[in-house]
């Protein structure tokens, strides 16, 4: 086996298990199919996505392409860190308020771009002010203060 | 002379001050994010729909300014295509062929003037052309029942998978995979709910705003990551836009035959403003290339690309409205915007909702004009824009699809569920899977299986229906015939070798 040919064989694989997947769902479901009106019912479409999706697989594992170039493990950490924080972000957007948490992440984004903390916290906090104001103010869609802070 | 009248009245909604304001804002918005490299046409749009929805503005404001994005985007990618040779969307590529060594002989100015010019006369023929092919289009696309809609939908698929990447199985694993997501959610035909797992969040389906968002914005972002070149730029000095008569008038045939080209490569489903640019650029450097002054700064090989990939974002309007199937990416995330806004595009959508499709179009009449405008005496400002630095230019993109995303639902859940469609949309990128497919599956999908069930409805179960109209036969031979376009490619050059 052509170890340079593995990403395809792999995401092959992972789709082959996804259209198999994805048909069993398919096939529990209701078939109350045979009226006039729907002679397909809800089943049959699926169903034929999910054999495309078969077919295709094979393909690809039969025929991969070469592998991309992966990113550094240094890229990949940093991209990792980034993740996380998104992960954070949307979990602290409502009790932190927007203002607090917006400010963080992009001081945290600035600083995996290589901006130092001091820098990337005054750009977060000077694009969080601006951008609370343009949609609070300027375009009337609320955006949450925080349910940490006493109102 | 009906178009006229229609037309007019088009105008009437477009001169309406929000519209014109939209026109305007929509055009402004779209140079900046075609100027910035990381932020293209797609990301743009997919990040303002949001805000659009959240003003609760009407749909036909709601179009007027996202179309100004979209094709507004494709005059400001010229900017740093010319200055810095760093395209600022895919449409731009070619355009720094011989924009980006005009700059270094000192003809920056001269660059960008000339790019504008050839972008708004390539981008007000396309509106023309729209203007005059869109209704004969629909008027003829009436006629098309459930069986020739369906055909014509795997017709609009295998395009896409043939011209959208490098290996069309691909592109046709990332459409199922789109028209995969679209089957999530209650069965618009039997009220079963499919595929949501008891999750009462999926049974309206998978949000289209939060999936384009993350497949596109998310996934950018991530992308981004590896590159640490692209250095914030030297300051850029631009102090004067300015071509003369003579360079335009030699430059003039190239544009035309570069609008005609990119109308017509618009048009087609799945080739957008990146292969409309590519195809003006060689054809040009057949045809009027005799010094081999080509990739050295010729005008003409700067006016081409820029005339057709303008001209492309025009096309592709056309089956979108006309059809509601989409050409590119961008217009299927525009086609989303509309469902999203309750306007189902279609023929019927110039009886139905004509002060829709109408003041769009004359909306891009408007837009095409103040484009000119910001784009000749402004380039200076844009050109500013490219030093801002990266390490803001990058998480801004970020926090601005968060922003988005939690402004229609107020959900974490949307937030998370944005972040993992990024993750797989980047390791698509990686992979080779082309991201345009997935969103058109996703827009397309439900109409597909309607369509599809409605056909073997009328014939009782009998699939020969699909195939039994000549039409039908017609778009399935096309559809066949653009899967194999590749293969024959590849056969008639290493025949010709």
């Amino acid at each position: 086996m052509d170890p340079s040919r593995r990403s395809d064989r792999i995401v092959g694989v992972l789709l082959l298990l996804l259209s198999i997947g994805y048909g069993l769902e398919a096939l529990r479901l209701q078939a109350d199919t045979g009226y006039l009106a729907d002679p397909l019912g809800p089943r049959a479409f699926p169903l034929l996505l999910a054999a495309g999706l078969a077919a295709l697989s094979l393909y690809l594992i039969s025929r991969p392409d070469l592998d991309p170039a992966w990113p550094p493990p240094r890229v990949l950490r940093g991209q990792l860190a980034m993740l996380v924080s998104f992960v954070v972000y949307s979990y602290a957007l409502a009790p932190l308020g927007f203002l607090l948490a917006t400010t963080l992440e992009m001081a945290f984004l600035s600083r995996l771009f290589g901006a130092s903390w001091r820098t990337g916290l005054q750009g977060g906090l000077g694009l969080a002010v601006v951008l609370y104001v343009i949609f609070v103010f300027g375009l009337g869609i609320p955006l949450p203060l925080g349910s940490w802070w006493p109102a | 002379m009906d178009v006229l009248t229609q037309l007019a009245h088009g105008f009437e909604v477009a001169l309406a001050p929000l519209n014109l304001f939209l026109a305007f804002a929509g055009a402004f918005l779209g140079t900046l994010i075609g100027a910035l490299p990381g932020i293209g046409p797609v990301n743009g749009v997919a990040i303002l729909i949001p805000i659009a929805y959240a003003l609760k503005l009407p749909p036909e404001s709601a179009l007027i300014l996202l179309a100004g994005v979209y094709y507004g985007a494709e005059y400001g990618g010229r900017i740093s295509s010319i200055l810095l040779n760093v395209p600022g969307d895919a449409g731009a590529v070619i355009t720094t062929l011989d924009g980006y060594p005009m700059a270094q002989k000192g003809k920056a100015g001269e660059a960008l003037a000339l790019s504008a010019l050839s972008s708004f006369i390539g981008g007000t023929l396309a509106v023309i052309g729209l203007t005059l092919f869109a209704p004969l289009l629909a008027e003829w696309a009436i006629r098309f029942g459930p069986a020739e809609y369906f055909a014509l939908m795997v017709f609009a698929f295998t395009t896409l998978a043939s011209l959208a990447g490098k290996n069309p199985a691909k592109a046709l694993v990332a459409s199922i995979f789109g028209l995969m997501l679209a089957t999530v959610g209650i069965d618009p035909g039997s009220g079963v709910p499919r595929f949501t797992f008891g999750e009462l969040k999926l049974y309206d389906g998978v949000d289209f705003l939060v999936v384009a968002i993350g497949l596109f914005a998310i996934s950018e972002v991530l992308t981004l990551m590896e590159h640490s070149f692209l250095g914030t730029a030297q300051r850029v000095k631009v102090e004067t836009a300015l071509v003369s008569m003579k360079t335009f008038l030699t430059s003039l045939w190239s544009i035309l035959r570069g609008s005609l080209i990119g109308f017509f490569i618009g048009v087609l489903p799945g080739a957008g403003a990146s292969i409309a640019s590519a195809v003006a650029y060689t054809t040009e450097k057949r045809l009027v290339d005799h010094e081999g002054s080509f990739g050295t700064g010729d005008p003409r090989g700067v006016a081409a690309p820029e005339a057709a990939n303008n001209a492309a974002s025009g096309g592709a309007m056309v089956p979108m409205l006309t059809l509601g199937v989409p050409g590119s990416g961008t217009t299927a995330v525009l086609l989303g915007a509309l469902m999203m806004f309750n306007v189902t595009p279609g023929p019927l959508i110039f009886e139905q909702r004509s002060e829709v499709v109408w003041g769009l179009i004359a909306s891009m009449y408007i837009g095409n004009a103040m484009l000119l405008v910001l784009n000749l005496p402004l380039v200076g400002w844009f050109a500013r824009i490219l030093t801002v630095p990266r390490w803001f230019l990058v998480p801004s993109i970020a926090a601005l699809s968060f922003i988005g995303v939690y402004a229609v639902n107020n959900s974490a859940f949307d937030l998370l569920f944005m972040t993992g469609i990024g993750v797989v949309g980047y390791l698509m990128r990686k992979a080779g899977f082309p991201l345009a497919p997935v969103i058109l599956g996703l827009v397309l999908g439900r109409l597909m299986e309607i369509n599809l069930r409605r056909a073997l409805a009328i014939s009782g179960g009998d699939c020969s229906i699909l195939f039994a109209s000549p039409l039908s036969k017609a778009l399935w031979a096309l559809a066949l015939l653009s899967l194999l376009f590749p293969w024959l490619v590849g056969r008639l050059g290493r025949r010709g070798r």
